[in-house]
């Protein structure tokens, strides 16, 4: 569905992301794992072209989209417009959720239909109710932001994404900034969404996620993918990476 | 016979002396318009005490009489009291030509002086603050006119300034940057004297009105723009992302999601920036515009009464403190989705 081929981006002598490709098909779940500064989130920012790539290719359904060509073969951004149509296709969740604070966990998850696709306030509150009872907060639907817990905010968040009905779902760190106990909301609230069948990608310190929810491990350091595979692969005892038994023997 | 001769002899007699008396009375008796030069010669001499007693000799006309010589006597006795500060005789002076002539102008002009010489200061200045009250608020009217049209346009110009300079849309950037440079960096005064004294010359006259508008409208805009670009650019960078990461494009995300955010930020310094505007008013005054200060400044100079600039202060204070509450009260109410 979506593939990334030859991507690659730096910040000045820094090589967030070296030559990396990678291929999703439809209802996969793609867990990236790795140390802090390895570029698993440059990658998944790259994906909703929040980063731009310096190098590479981004194909959607096997076309090429959102990047033109300079000169030189280099990747230019494309027009606003259709980035942001892009964009609207693509859900994400952010490590610190990112809610708009002055809108209430109704209006947060209303904004998308309203001002993107232009629905009306009656449909965009009908899909966001909705949205809302599936992540188990219709009840705080006319709570400000600030009023919520981090769990909460973290599950208003994916019900704003899920608005956009969105053909992937990108999450970037979505547990790292809770307390321990109400990572468990969020955490089933992503693997509800896994079972019904949504494909996503994963950026994550929790390896939960890689082992129930994982469909294809990825361990991500220095830019590019050291090991990828199946979670049953990585949590085995046959692992044989060093990199990855040492990363794993420190979180685990 | 005898008898009736005799009577008709004295009453000859009776009738001769009483006639010789009656002259002889009016010889003792000098004529009022002697004694009126007289005490005049005595006043311009500077022997007040003698010219008050010849003045006050002189009796009031009888009935058909001319009054002329009277009043003139009163009049002068009247003034000089005045000066030497005995206003109850000055106005006894006064009150005898009423008494008799009511219409008297002159009179009643030195009675109503007399009268005020008479009041304390205080009293007077109580009196002052009283009669020019209506005037010094019909000024007000027009100081919160033009305070409430620059708040109306200033915030509007201001923010489409701040979202050109952060939009860094090149050329345009740099005209709203020259503009912040020039309006921030020149007193408004100048300002004012160059668009309504200086303009004309240029061929646009303009009127006081507009003049004044114009400049404080400029002048503030230009603060107003650089404190709204502060408020834009301290809202958190995420959430621009995640407007963006909703397909939002970036005039959709600063209307919808950033300068709402900012209006609570804004109202503190933008309150202070109003409350230095209804002060900064005052400037106008120099351009013929006749507000707060201009009214007070006239009424000023026509009574030297100092408790009326006092009331032009207090109006002043009144004004900031209605704008202190109700940013208050504002700020209050903007930030009901923030955790206290």
């Amino acid at each position: 569905m979506i593939e990334i081929r030859d991507a690659g981006k730096r910040y000045g002598n820094l090589v967030a992301v070296d030559h990396v490709n990678l291929k999703i098909t439809k209802g996969e779940k793609i867990v990236i794992i790795g140390p802090s500064g390895s570029g698993k989130t440059t990658l998944l920012r790259m994906i909703n072209f929040l980063e731009t790539m310096d190098s590479g290719r981004i194909l959607l359904e096997g076309t090429d989209v959102g990047y033109g060509r300079d000169k030189k073969g280099r990747p230019v951004l494309d027009r606003p417009e259709v980035i942001c149509k892009l964009r609207s296709e693509i859900g994400m969740v952010f490590q610190h959720f990112h809610l708009f604070p002055h809108m209430t966990a109704l209006e947060n998850v209303m904004e998308g239909p309203l001002t993107v696709k232009k629905k009306s306030r009656k449909d965009a509150k009908a899909i966001s109710m909705d949205l809302l009872g599936k992540v188990g907060l219709l009840d705080k639907k006319d709570v400000y932001p600030a009023f919520l817990s981090g769990g909460q905010k973290q599950r208003v968040a994916i019900a704003r994404a899920l608005a956009m009905s969105p053909k992937i779902m990108l999450f970037d760190e979505p547990t790292s900034a809770l307390d321990p106990e109400l990572v468990g909301e969020v955490f089933n609230t992503i693997k509800d969404l896994a079972e019904e069948g949504m494909t996503m990608i994963i950026v994550t310190h929790q390896m939960g996620f890689a082992k129930e929810l994982g469909d294809r491990v990825i361990f991500m350091d220095n830019g590019y993918f050291i090991f990828e595979g199946r979670p049953k692969e990585v949590f085995s005892n046959r692992m044989d990476n060093p990199r990855v038994k040492a990363f794993l023997a420190k979180v685990l | 016979m005898e008898v009736r001769r005799s009577v008709s002899v004295l009453l000859c007699t009776l009738a001769f002396f009483s006639l010789f008396l009656t002259s002889l009375a009016s010889a003792a008796e000098p004529d009022t318009y002697e004694v009126l030069a007289l005490a005049t010669r005595y006043m311009h001499d500077g022997n007040l005490d003698k010219a008050l007693e010849l003045f006050q000799k002189i009796p009031p006309p009888g009935k058909g009489e001319d009054g002329g010589v009277f009043v003139r006597a009163r009049m002068e006795a009247s003034k000089i009291y005045f000066i030497r500060k005995e206003y109850a005789d000055s106005a006894r002076m006064c009150d005898e030509i009423l008494a008799i002539f009511p219409d008297n102008l002159e009179a009643g002009n030195i009675l109503s002086q007399v009268r005020a010489a008479q009041t304390p200061n205080w009293l007077r200045f109580l009196k002052d603050m009283k009669t020019y009250l209506p005037t010094l608020l019909k000024a007000s009217g027009m100081t919160l006119v033009l305070v409430l049209v620059t708040m109306l346009v200033s915030p509007i110009i201001g923010l489409f300034i701040a979202l050109g300079r952060i939009s860094r849309a090149g050329e345009l950037s740099s005209v709203f940057w020259f503009y912040i440079w020039i309006f921030r960096g020149t007193p408004l005064l100048l300002q004012l004297f160059f668009i309504y004294y200086g303009l004309p010359q240029l061929g646009l006259t303009l009127k006081p009105f507009t003049a004044a508008i114009l400049g404080l409208g400029l002048n503030y805009s230009a603060y107003l723009a650089e404190i709204i670009r502060g408020a834009i650019e301290s809202i958190d960078a995420g959430q621009m992302e995640s407007a963006k990461a909703i397909g939002m494009t970036y005039w959709q995300a600063m209307r919808r999601i950033i300068v709402p955010q900012t209006y609570k930020r804004l109202v503190p310094p933008v309150g202070n920036e109003f409350i230095a505007l209804i002060k900064d008013t005052a400037l106008v005054s120099t351009i013929a515009m006749v507000e707060l200060m201009r009214a007070a400044d006239q009424i000023f100079n026509a009574t030297f009464n100092i408790f009326i600039l006092i009331q032009a202060a207090l109006i002043y204070l009144l004004m900031t403190s209605i704008f202190t509450i109700s940013f208050r009260k504002l700020e209050d109410r903007l930030g009901v989705y923030e955790a206290r």
